[in-house]
């Protein structure tokens, strides 16, 4: 079954997406595709069947987020706690996963015509080797495409995200590329791996289970979180609308978190290059306190200074990400 | 058609908005009637079936026929198969009731609760924090009435370390969440600047444990939304009609 699904919606279905987008629409939505082994047991089937019908349930909900000009999405694919499963399922899951790859990368055609980038967030050293080798291909192969994302997040939980995200920063002070005081809410969200992403406006999790699994805590402060009973592979546009709608009704109160937040983040920067400034003048002895003229000037210096600092990092940082799936690349092509 | 569509949307959340309303003025209206007995019953009722317990033993027959609420309490805490160490309380409403909240915490605390987190985004009952504490202490009594001497209660602030009481409340805000993690963060750059770590030692048990704090046991700090959610992986979320909302810690062992 091919990632995408082509078709249109049904009549009523346009209708009720054209209503829909009357309102504010979510840009990006997460899911937690929970459900999948219930739904095995349910049908009286493998549960690898209720992992592969999972999948197909994916590419429909993808035609059905395009369709309603949601231009981003990501999906809780496989954790790091999986991996405590049984190694029979493991592998099972494993294998779905080379399979659906491979068929990707014969899809780059389709891939290219619907603009698709796809990302595969996570700690993909825990993987086979052969398996991020084909992760690598399909991240390179679209990594131009710029009309709708995909992030599959694969060997991934929210607490790796976060420390990889700090020691990344770590990193970056050691090569001295930035300083410790450089640290920041906004740089340590700009090292998690799903930085080239904003923040989901949605995130909705199947099946009735009312928790977050460790999946995009950091990123998910101010989203609208949906819990819905159905199991994932059972998952319909019906559902989804009702997601949307409980997003448009709780658009303003997180809006206005959101911006509040904002500028509190804001304040607590310049505070913080304040801080800074007077410690590099205490350091730099000066008799007497600067004037206020002084300390202006001498505030945009270091808030563009840090700025050039943190620029010159992040540029680091990402030749080294792409670096990981160009070497992973190569690999491939000489095996 | 553009203009069809909008009005439809208008009109449908005029309807979804007016069916809230109804609700929340019936639900009002019935808190006004009996509020007493209509929160035991919330809590009575919501909190098992959210949690979803598959089984409760039976209380035995003296403590039904005394039909004295306090001591079943203890009870029905014990009778659980699975109690929540912790709970955390995310105060939704812009304008919280503190008596609302106190009942809350002596509930959690008469069934067995050891930890009780409690959050608002704007920060009230951090800046507020004694009316809480002077509010529970006085529903303590109310409530548990003779029992009460035997329930402690300790609230923590930041400087202070745990120590092992039967019942602590920590009150949470928006400063408790990511800025902890980025506090944690500065602290590990500052240690590897001055050369007294290196980068690739940094782990998840690692920065665990610096957010935790030395004294704090594994099953303690909940941060919530706003806050941070990094002790949230496998926290379960319970919806009651109150304007809260309430994280239970499922590591309950």
């Amino acid at each position: 079954m091919s990632w995408i699904r082509e078709g249109e919606l049904s009549f009523i279905e346009k209708l009720t997406a054209n209503i829909l987008k009357a309102g504010p629409m979510p840009k990006h939505v997460a899911f937690i595709m929970d459900g999948n082994r219930r739904y095995a047991r349910k049908c009286h089937v493998e549960r690898q069947e209720g992992h592969t019908q999972g999948f197909d349930k994916l590419a429909e909900t993808l035609r059905w987020c395009l369709n309603l000009d949601i231009r981003e999405v990501t999906v809780y694919a496989f954790s790091i706690e999986n991996f405590k499963r049984s190694k029979e399922e493991v592998e099972g899951l494993m294998e779905l996963a080379r399979q659906k790859f491979k068929k990707l990368l014969e899809e780059q055609g389709n891939l290219e015509k619907h603009g698709v980038c796809i990302r595969v967030l996570g700690d993909l050293t825990l993987l086979p080797l052969d398996l991020q080798q084909l992760i690598a291909q399909a991240v390179v192969g679209t990594r131009t495409h710029n009309k709708c994302f995909l992030n599959v997040c694969f060997a991934y939980t929210s607490r790796h995200e976060i420390t990889n995200a700090v020691k990344e920063m770590a990193w970056g002070v050691e090569q001295g590329l930035i300083k410790s005081s450089d640290v920041s809410e906004s740089l340590l969200s700009k090292c998690l791996y799903s930085s080239g992403s904003p923040d989901p406006d949605l995130l909705i999790r199947t099946s009735g289970e009312l928790r977050l699994s460790d999946f995009l805590l950091w990123q998910t402060s101010y989203s609208c979180l949906v819990f819905q009973s159905v199991l994932w592979p059972e998952y319909s546009f019906w559902n989804l609308c009702e997601a949307i709608l409980q997003y448009q009704l709780n658009y303003w109160p997180l809006q206005k978190a959101r911006d509040q937040h904002h500028e509190e983040q804001a304040r607590q920067q310049l505070e913080a290059d304040c801080s800074c400034v007077a410690e590099l003048l205490q350091q730099h002895g000066s008799a007497r306190p600067a004037e206020a003229c002084n300390r202006q000037d001498l505030l945009l210096s270091y808030a563009v200074d840090r700025d050039q600092r943190i620029q010159g990092f992040l540029s680091a940082l990402q030749h080294k990400k792409d670096s990981f799936f160009t070497d992973l690349t190569s690999q491939a092509v000489l095996a | 058609m553009a203009l069809l569509y909008e009005l439809a949307w208008r009109a449908l959340h005029a309807i979804l908005h007016l069916q809230r309303a109804l609700v929340s003025w019936f639900r009002a209206r019935l808190c006004s009637w009996n509020w007493r007995l209509w929160k035991r019953a919330v809590a009575a009722l919501l909190v098992p079936v959210a949690l979803g317990f598959q089984s409760r033993k039976k209380l035995g027959p003296p403590a039904a026929r005394r039909g004295c609420r306090r001591p079943r309490w203890g009870a029905d805490g014990r009778a659980l198969e699975k109690l929540p160490v912790h709970v955390g309380l995310l105060i939704t409403e812009e304008e919280p009731r503190c008596a609302d909240i106190a009942n809350l915490v002596v509930w959690c605390m008469a069934v067995g609760i050891s930890y009780v987190s409690v959050y608002d985004n704007q920060g009230i009952f951090r800046r507020n924090n004694s009316r809480l504490m002077d509010e529970i202490l006085k529903q303590q009594q109310e409530l548990l009435g003779a029992d009460s001497g035997k329930y402690s209660i300790e609230f923590l602030n930041d400087t202070e370390q745990q120590v092992c009481k039967p019942a602590m409340v920590k009150v949470l805000s928006s400063d408790d969440g990511k800025h902890s993690i980025v506090t944690a963060a500065r602290q590990l750059c500052r240690a590897v600047e001055q050369r007294e770590r290196a980068s690739k030692d940094i782990d998840v048990h690692m920065l665990d444990s610096m957010l935790r704090g030395s004294h704090v046991t594994s099953r303690n700090w909940l941060k919530f939304i706003n806050v941070l959610v990094y002790h949230m992986k496998l926290h379960v979320f319970v919806f009651i009609p109150l304007a809260f909302l309430i994280l239970v810690d499922l590591n309950l062992f």
